[in-house]
């Protein structure tokens, strides 16, 4: 029998004697711990929930991005007249002899435009790794009817009322910003710098599916036809249907009709400038100097983004951050108590025992030793056993959470237009379909190697102050306690 | 083996001040055998742990071997009781969770014993109390004398210098009383232990060379049998 071999001896015996509360204690510890397992678990697929909607409207890479809000309908423009892209003021289509077709781009609906020139000077930017600009639009496809189609009362027929799809202008150099960076290529080729002057286009794969559309298929932009070179899957939440080189969607959008009342005649445009910055430190700083640069433009970061998100996401990941870490931790809290009561109450019944082997000589840092090694023992059960609880409640999370619902603005910083009707009760403002993505997302909670670290780490602590409470109790007890009190 | 000059220890007790021992002078030879005989709160106890190094003195020296165990810093009185004092407890005082051979080991842990060493001589401390045969039962498992002479067999493993017992046969019957007690005379013959028995029974007592009276914590002479008779 060696020193050693009596330490463990002793430890697993005591461990045995006192099994219902040792349990007890590593039960406590264990529900604590599998908690803030299962809590972190599914705050983890929370925020990857809200990461994957952020970053299918914005884009992986994105740190910051600016955009412009278009005036309410009805507020003068500053810069324009009508630069609501959901507002087409002056522009009237009357049934005449013929039919008319009718392809119209506009901006997407309550952003406004900002000059390209300002992604360059945002790429100036002090931290700023990379800026691209982006063209957000809304083409809008219908037919005026002839007179001879109306029917009775003068109704238009179906094919006059509009079908819109939203176009999303990329610029090549930086594939790697903006919503076009979260697509993943389904069927034939993404972009390249040589089609930044090219018909070409990349379709949405739910898209292309209703519209039946394939690689060498033709899409019709502003009239003009795109060949589809290559078929694109994206997270729920992604607001482009087709993406085409930026350079065709700023020339497509001079020529549009609309531009006459949108000031875009003559100069390029985007709606969009997607930015990374060289660090996330310095995200606030480059997000405060663009602010300065650009005074009129709404300045985002993705935190900023993240907190414009609503629904039962936002409502989870506020239960998740809020109530569901509050009781992991107030859990984890009364297991420390009610681990350092045991044991002290442990160490008050072994007065006698603990004061005997002090009278034998043992030093008090073995004593000592051998108390921590029991709460030692007792967290590594709890962690063992909530780290397994973790894991389960996770699984449960991820079996019994419904979908969520996230319901995001169509573009970061836009303005959404407001409907306006009256009735008899007086005026009534409302968003238009359009102005708001709200997608469905599968929650998930899986289980870091982070969060199992974190999870033993705690466990480990909880056993540790229980254990030096115990020990500063032990080192205290003087060996003539040995004689005075007996169990 | 001890020379006590003045020794004194107080409790503070309810706001006031007990004196436990009370200036007591006493000198005992290497290889004595000396009973401290009182009532119970005489302080006997008291004046025990202060030989066993458990306790320090609040005035006078307590000599042990010509070192002063007043100024003894801590470790080094931790290493006094490890390795030259041996303890004999009334109630025993047996690890309940660890077997008669493992309670006889515990006292060789603080003397980092190789662990060869530490089973033979556990073994054969065992054996000199007659329990070879109960080496692996548990406390729980042995009569109060059995458990008694594990308690000698943890005293004595160290083979220290002097074996101090607090009311040895306090718990036990008469029969078991005298088991015990020839037990303890053979061994205090045997290995020429300095011996300190602590009790309130004249009959022990009367079985050591010298009895020292304790009464309010005042230590009264110490009589020689030659004297008593």
């Amino acid at each position: 029998m060696s020193e050693h071999t009596f330490y463990l001896t002793y430890l697993w015996r005591e461990l045995q004697h006192r099994r219902r509360q040792a349990l007890l204690a590593a039960a406590g510890l264990a529900v604590g711990v599998g908690l803030v397992v299962t809590v972190t678990a599914a705050t983890a697929g929370v925020s990857r929930a809200e990461a994957a909607v952020l970053h299918s409207l914005y884009g992986v890479g994105t740190d910051v991005s600016v955009t412009k809000a278009a005036p309410n309908p009805g507020t003068p423009n500053p810069d324009s007249a009508g630069t609501s892209g959901s507002s087409h003021k002056g522009i009237g289509y009357s049934p005449g002899k013929k039919p008319q077709p009718v392809d119209q781009l506009s901006p997407a609906a309550g952003l406004s435009w900002l000059p390209a020139s300002a992604v360059t000077k945002a790429a100036r930017v002090h931290n700023v790794a990379a800026a691209a600009g982006g063209l957000t639009l809304t083409d809008s496809q219908f037919t005026v009817p002839s007179v001879s189609q109306l029917g009775p009362g003068g109704k238009p027929p179906a094919s006059a009322f509009p079908a819109t799809f939203t176009v999303d202008g990329v610029e090549l150099t930086h594939l790697g910003l903006g919503p076009y960076a979260s697509a993943r290529l389904v069927s034939g080729r993404g972009f390249t710098s040589s089609d930044a002057s090219a018909d070409v286009a990349v379709v949405d794969s739910g898209y292309a599916t209703a519209h039946k559309l394939r690689v060498g298929s033709r899409v019709t932009i502003g009239f003009r036809h795109f060949a589809v070179i290559g078929i694109v899957g994206q997270p729920p939440a992604s607001a482009a249907d087709v993406y085409i080189p930026l350079a065709r969607a700023q020339a497509l959008m001079k020529s549009s009709p609309a531009s006459q009342f949108t000031g875009m005649t003559r100069r390029d445009m985007v709606t969009n400038i997607y930015l990374a910055a060289a660090s996330a430190a310095a995200v606030p700083a480059v997000q405060a100097d663009l602010a300065r640069l650009l005074p009129s433009a709404t300045v985002s970061s993705s935190a900023d983004l993240a907190s414009q998100v609503s629904g039962s996401l936002n409502s989870a990941a506020t239960l998740a951050a809020d109530l569901g870490r509050w009781l992991a931790v107030g859990v984890l809290v009364s297991a420390f108590v009610v681990a350092s009561l045991l044991t002290l109450a442990a160490v008050g019944r072994r007065q006698a025992e603990l004061g005997t082997l002090k009278a034998l000589g043992w030093p008090g840092k073995r004593v000592i030793a051998q108390l921590l090694g029991e709460s030692l023992v007792t967290g590594i059960i709890g962690a063992v056993v909530g780290v397994a609880l973790g894991f389960g409640g996770a699984a449960i999370v991820q079996a019994a959470a419904p979908r969520l619902s996230a319901t995001v603005a169509q573009s970061p910083g836009a303005t959404p237009p407001l409907n306006i009707s009256m009735n008899s009760t007086g005026a009534h403002r409302s968003y238009p379909p359009g102005s708001f993505h709200t997608v469905a997302v599968q929650m998930t909670a899986t289980v870091t190697a982070t969060a199992v670290v974190l999870a033993v780490t705690l466990a480990m602590a909880g056993a540790l102050i229980a254990g030096a409470i115990a020990s500063w109790r032990a080192s205290r007890l003087q060996p003539a306690a040995a004689m005075s009190t007996t169990e | 083996m001890y020379t006590l000059s003045g020794v004194t220890k107080t409790y503070t007790k309810h706001g006031g001040t007990v004196a436990a021992v009370q200036d007591a002078s006493l000198s005992i030879a290497d290889g004595e055998w000396v009973a401290i005989q009182g009532r119970t709160g005489s302080g006997k106890t008291t004046l025990l742990q202060l030989l066993g190094a458990m306790l320090r003195p609040d005035r006078g020296v307590l000599s042990f071997r010509d070192r002063d165990l007043a100024k003894l810093p801590e470790t080094e009185l931790t290493q006094v009781r490890a390795a030259e004092i041996g303890f004999v407890f009334q109630a025993f005082n047996l690890i309940p969770t660890l077997s008669a051979v493992e309670n006889v080991a515990a006292a060789l842990v603080p003397q980092r014993v190789p662990p060869a060493e530490m089973r033979t001589r556990a073994a054969l401390a065992l054996d000199s109390v007659g329990l070879a045969d109960r080496a692996h039962h548990l406390p729980a498992e042995l009569s109060g004398g059995q458990q008694q002479r594990v308690g000698i067999a943890r005293a004595l493993v160290k083979q220290p210098n002097v074996l101090l017992a607090d009311e040895p046969t306090g718990n036990l019957d008469v029969d078991t009383r005298d088991e015990i007690m020839v037990l303890l005379e053979t061994l205090w013959r045997e290995c020429g232990l300095t011996l300190v028995v602590v009790t309130h029974d004249s009959a022990i007592a009367g079985r050591a060379q010298r009895v020292a009276a304790m009464k309010d914590g005042r230590l009264s002479i110490a009589l020689s049998p030659e004297e008593r008779s």
